[in-house]
């Protein structure tokens, strides 16, 4: 380490944050970010900091880089490295340490890179500038570096540009450049949430590997619990700028001492919920603004454990849970709480009778036509988007499409609305075809009834045009009502309908949470009693405990108006908790298709064995089999020959004669209607094992 | 009577310490800027830069003298090197001042540049202090002798000055509930800005209650009087001077310069405006289309783009050009824009209330096309739309070269915008493109549209100077600031009081517009 002259027991903490509280001033106030927060990371230990989004977990790591921008200030505590206080520090005192002995890696990994340096320069350039390397001997270095992050051709690799990289090799780059200085602490601001989950996967097991061989500490932010218990020893929740339980991962996620960790834990979907039998509970309320925080206790006035007089009272320490491993709760009535007590909310609800068949697609393709050369000459290339897909979906029924990015889920959602047309196939929405009719030669009735619900939700609205006027807009292209009043007044119902106060009407989007945006897009798509809604990732970029409750709000949708739903995700979780049916697309293709029983147990296409391994599950009790693909996505420009899958395909060797790498698989249909495009034979499909075995308690 | 003094009976008593405080505030100006040099480097380096920086003067003072001694034949050598000496050792001694000032300060303080950040405020107001103490007490006399110049212009512009302290009062007061223009007065460069705007705006109210003489009319035979010069015999009731000195034809400089204001801002926001139509109503389908629609409009705008545009301008106004009549069919292709803008605007949001569309559509085209028959062809029956043909020359010229930068700032912003869900949403419910683009793009461009809107009127207004500088302008004796300076331009080296009223007044409200865009660019980017 080149920091010798600190005198610093290695057995003390490496990182000692205490009382830490951070405020960002704006012209209105002082807007506290971060409360009391206190904790400590051992030498290679790692530390999950978990919470929703404004909760100030990335406002933590930035104060240890001292990085909080011309707004932000540390108003008190301290953060110890090694012994030394980081908040007392100069600029030039912090610049020896920031990349030398405490690295950081972001979320968009494009974004860390200079698009305009090879990578073995900018990788290069850590040591030396920090230890005056010789230049030669620094690229040595980073060749070996880039080797030890598993990426292949490094002699390749070092002499790219970032733009020349995949998104997944990006990160593995930035966690390289990270590494260059044998860092004492990596800081990682969820490093994979930008990333497919298949490519996620490999990212982690690196992170992990890497933390062992170099015994670095970590302190690893993200919102996905599941990750967390994959990733670190030991976490801390955090709830509106307060750490709220912080001990052992196993600990934590066993016998959870906060009402808000475990309400947290009930509101995701894990192995055995069920949107009939077992609902999720979602947490009531919302997220309180900064400058809006209750008196006492943050989490209180969504607590079922509140106690009007108690902990409302005054702030609240941490206590410490005794016999546990440095376990510690921010509740006053921890020790009054029956933790085992069954969740007494849970109400189960009927399932909905699936009907006939609403829509119904044959052998759809979508090609689009690219053009290489740079004056609009040269070879046209074909991007096959949709290939051949087929499948119908019923009134009532909830069909799940997954898959990750460039797979075509998009492209079909688009065509199925008509923005753009279908290059072969038929698309049957009741008994018409609309295959070739672009939405502008649609009738009224046939485009209302199939509208979409759209990811983002700070992008799904209108940001200069309040929230009412937008769902009238709506109804008046939909030809709703005969006057202004009656429009009004539908309006309004739709605002009942998803649970949204009749006030907001007037509100404009941004005075909005992102989960009330998400409602407000709801509200719109069912404006014209919609009887097809495409759920492009609806809940994708919610928080946790908001996830549960918009889903909820859809299926409670769905069974009141009979609505076919077309859910597009690529998590698997909570795939497995709403869909009746799944189909599993990759590369323009559909890989497998069939109940959702049939789709999560074997026999698996090769491609669900992978993706339902590299989901991470927020449950203890669940084994998972680590299947790791190679590799990235193929480009859907130049895909590969034969079966998509055969690059990254574990099982290819199982097919004798290398028909994997000739010849396309045709459409195999095994017991009680379920699909697989594979070539494995019955037998090798039979022998899968299930990927996720829930150990006996 | 006597001559005007500029600062009237105090005038004498204050030079003394005014002079004092300028020196002081270019000795702490110095110093911090050696410091904030030095910074963080220890003594030696900042007595390095302290000697880099006079040896720097030193050189470039030297290649000043040289160029001075070789350029110059008919030039007084001696008396331009002891001008040239003088200069120099004062600034020496400044410098080394204040690198010894710098190192001292270095080495007693920590916080030498916090220190001098105060004292520079303190000398500020200080200086800010007499002024208004001055203008105070100078006001209350009763005789522009005893005023001066400058006091009498500002009591003349007093309703200006009330206008605007109402504006701000009211603003201020209920800037939470003004949005974007509200958050204007949080920042100081934005407000600045905005007074400066609001100033020349009121000026061209108010000009009429402002002017001392009839702008266009000589007043006497002496040809330019100087500032102050008083009246040789005044008529009864006519104001006695010349606040800023008269012309070459004896025309008063400052009612010139308040009724240029006028004129200049009659043309400059309209066609801004104008071009902004036009560019808007092209930009979004080429941004929102794309493709071969796209590509041709592109190459067009750029064709005008590439285009000197002075030579442009040139050949527009040329009379020759004018006889075949192409500035009048360009009026009619560019006015016709904002009609279709309106109508398409309207159209594509009421076209399922047929009844109040019809309505509205119908009105704007019954406005529009009656002001349109009146601009661009002065055929308006009642003469209430018109243009003279010289003004109409102009601002066909100013929209047409403005509007090709409108046309790709807009295309780049929806582009960018079309890509967003709510486009996707409006798409997925049926919309028509017209509606995607006026209602649901165009909102959201409108920042930065509104930041380049203030600078583009500033350039429009540079433009409209130039114009009148080369003399193709409106009519030869319109009192617009462009075709002033260029009236003053002859005797400049003699006279250089008529050129640089209007010169002054050009500069100000340009920079202010400037000034205004750029706080409002940075309290949109804010919270």
């Amino acid at each position: 380490m080149s920091d010798a002259s600190a005198p610093w027991d290695p057995s003390k903490p490496i990182l000692e944050i205490s009382n830490l509280s951070i405020s960002f001033f704006t012209r209105l106030r002082e807007i506290p970010a971060v409360m009391d927060f206190s904790c400590a990371v051992m030498q290679g230990e790692s530390m999950g900091l978990v919470g929703e989004s404004g909760c100030g977990k990335s406002t933590v790591a930035l104060a240890v880089m001292r990085d909080l921008g011309k707004n932000g200030r540390i108003v008190g505590g301290t953060i110890k490295f090694k012994g030394r206080d980081l908040t007392h520090m100069t600029e030039e005192e912090l610049r020896v340490i920031r990349g030398s002995e405490i690295a950081m890696i972001y979320q968009e990994p494009m974004a860390s890179l200079n698009p305009a340096m090879k990578i073995g320069a900018q990788l290069a350039e850590v040591p030396m500038i920090h230890q005056n390397m010789p230049k030669a001997e620094a690229w040595a270095l980073a060749r070996q570096i880039v080797a030890d992050v598993r990426l292949p051709d490094p002699d390749r690799i070092i002499n790219a540009y970032p733009h020349q990289l995949s998104g997944g090799q990006q990160q593995r780059i930035v966690i390289a450049m990270a590494l260059m200085a044998k860092p004492a602490l990596l800081i990682l601001d969820e490093p994979t949430t930008a990333l497919d989950v298949t490519v996620e996967a490999g990212i982690v097991d690196l992170v992990k590997e890497l933390g062992r061989k170099y015994g670095t500490s970590m302190l690893f932010i993200s919102h996905n619990l599941g990750l967390i218990l994959d990733t670190c020893d030991r976490l801390c929740v955090m709830y509106s700028g307060e750490a709220v339980e912080t001990g052992n991962v196993i600990e934590v996620f066993d016998k959870m001492r906060h009402p808000y960790t475990q309400a947290l834990f009930r509101s995701i979907p894990l192995p055995g919920a069920d949107k009939n039998s077992h609902p999720l509970v979602s947490i009531p309320g919302n997220f309180p603004l900064p400058h809006e925080r209750p008196p006492g206790c943050n989490f209180g006035p969504r607590c079922d454990y509140f106690q009007a007089g108690r902990c409302d009272a005054a702030d609240i320490a941490m206590s410490t849970v005794p016999e546990d491993d440095r376990h510690g709760s921010r509740c006053l009535k921890w020790t009054e709480i029956d933790w085992n007590a069954p969740i007494t909310k849970r109400a189960s609800k009927p399932k909905t009778p699936i009907g006939k068949v609403v829509l119904k697609m044959e052998d759809l393709r979508k090609y689009y036509a690219v053009s290489s050369g740079a004056f609009g000459g040269g070879a046209k290339k074909v991007v096959k988007a949709n290939e051949t897909l087929s499948f119908e979906a019923r009134e009532g029924e909830t069909l799940a499409i997954v898959g990750e990015s460039g797979c075509g889920k998009s492209t079909f959602a688009k065509v199925l609305m008509g923005l753009e047309t279908a290059t072969s196939g038929t698309i049957m929405l009741f008994d018409e075809n609309v295959k070739s009719t672009p939405i502008q030669q649609r009738n009224t009735d046939t485009v209302s009834s199939v509208q979409m619900v759209f990811q983002n939700p700070f992008d799904t609205l209108n940001p200069s045009m309040t929230v009412g006027r937008q769902i009238i807009r709506a109804l008046e292209i939909f030809k709703y009502g005969a006057s202004d009043a009656e429009r009004e007044a539908r309006m309004l119902e739709l605002m009942d309908l998803v649970k949204l106060p009749r006030a907001f009407a007037e509100r404009m989007p941004r005075q909005l949470s992102g989960g009330q945006k998400q409602r407000v897009g709801i509200a719109r798509a069912f404006a014209g009693g919609a009887k097809v809604v495409v759920a492009d990732e609806p809940v994708s970029a919610l928080d946790v405990s908001v996830q549960a409750a918009v889903t909820d709000l859809l299926m409670d949708i769905q069974r009141e108006n009979k609505t076919t739903l077309l859910f597009i995700s690529h998590d698997l979780s909570i795939v497995r908790y709403l869909a009746d049916r799944v189909m599993v697309m990759y590369l323009g293709h559909v890989v497998e298709m069939g109940t959702t029983d049939q789709v999560f147990q074997p026999p698996y296409h090769p491609y669900t064995e992978a993706l339902l391994s590299a989901v991470p599950i927020a449950d203890t009790k669940v084994i998972r089999k680590r299947i790791v693909l190679e590799g990235d996505i193929p480009s859907a420009m130049n895909p590969p020959p034969g079966c998509p899958f055969q690059t990254r395909c574990r099982w290819k060797s199982q097919v004798p004669g290398g028909l994997c790498d000739r010849e396309m698989p045709p459409m195999v249909t095994l017991a009680g209607g379920h699909q697989i495009k594979c070539h494995l034979s019955a037998d090798v499909l039979n022998s899968m094992e299930p990927v996720i075995k829930i150990a006996a308690e | 009577m006597e001559t005007l003094s500029w600062f009237g009976s105090y005038g004498s008593t204050l030079t003394t310490p005014v002079s004092a405080l300028i020196a002081m505030m270019v000795m702490v100006a110095l110093t911090n800027g050696l410091l904030s040099f030095a910074s963080g480097n220890g003594q030696t380096a900042l007595l390095r830069t302290g000697f880099l920086s006079m040896a720097f003067l030193f050189i470039s003072f030297f290649i000043l003298v040289f160029l001075f001694l070789k350029g110059g034949a008919g030039v007084n050598y001696e008396s331009v090197l002891t001008t040239l000496l003088r200069i120099a050792a004062v600034l020496v001694a400044f410098g080394l001042f204040a690198a010894l000032t710098s190192w001292i300060l270095r080495q007693s303080l920590n916080d030498a540049p916090r220190l001098l950040a105060r004292m520079m405020r303190l000398l500020w107001r200080a200086l800010a202090a007499i002024a208004v103490l001055w203008l105070a007490a100078t006001l209350i006399f009763n005789t522009e002798a005893e005023r001066g110049i400058l006091a009498s212009v500002v009591l003349r512009f007093l309703p200006v000055w009330i206008a605007l302290v109402v504006t701000f009062a009211l603003s201020i007061r209920y800037k939470r509930k003004l949005g974007l223009y509200g958050k204007l007065f949080d920042s100081t460069v934005g407000m600045l800005g905005f007074a400066l705007v609001m100033f020349w705006v009121f000026t061209a109210v108010f000009a009429d209650i402002i002017i001392t003489h009839d702008p266009i009319s000589p007043i006497g035979r002496v040809k330019n009087p100087l500032p102050g010069t008083p009246l040789v015999d005044p008529a009864p009731g006519q104001y006695l001077y010349f606040l800023l000195g008269g012309d070459h034809l004896a025309r008063d400089v400052f009612s010139r310069m308040v009724m240029g204001a006028r004129r200049v801002l009659q043309i400059a926001p309209a066609a801004t405006l104008f071009a902004f139509m036009v560019g808007i109503t092209l930009g979004l389908p080429a941004g929102y289309f794309g493709g071969k629609f796209d590509t041709a409009l592109s190459f067009i705008a750029n064709l005008v783009l590439a285009f000197p545009v002075i030579l442009l301008f040139y050949l527009l106004v040329t009379p020759e050009i004018r006889d075949t009549g192409i500035p009048i069919y360009l009026a009619a292709v560019l006015f016709l824009f904002p009609i279709i803008f309106l109508c398409v605007l309207l159209n594509s949001r009421y076209f399922t209330n047929p009844p109040r569309r019809n309505l509205y559509v119908g009105i704007t085209l019954l406005i529009g096309l009656w002001a349109y028959s009146g601009l661009a062809f002065n055929l308006d029956p009642t003469g209430f739309w018109s243009m003279e043909p010289n003004l109409l020359n102009v601002f066909v010229s100013v929209v047409f070269v403005n509007a090709p930068t409108v046309f790709r700032i807009v295309r780049g912003i929806v582009m960018d915008l079309k890509a967003r869900d709510y486009v996707a949403a409006g798409q997925t419910r049926g919309e028509s493109p017209w509606y995607i683009m006026l209602w649901e793009i165009l909102p959201n461009a409108r920042g930065p549209l509104i930041v380049d809107f203030c600078l583009r009127i500033g350039y429009t207004t540079i433009l409209l100077g130039t114009l009148g500088f080369f003399g193709l302008g409106v009519s030869p004796e319109s009192p617009d600031w462009g075709s002033t300076i260029d009236d003053g331009r002859k005797l400049l080296s003699i006279f250089p009081h008529p050129a640089l009223a209007p010169a002054l007044a050009l500069m100000s409200l340009v920079l202010g517009l400037n000034l205004l865009a750029d706080g409002l660019r940075e309290e949109s980017l804010r919270d």
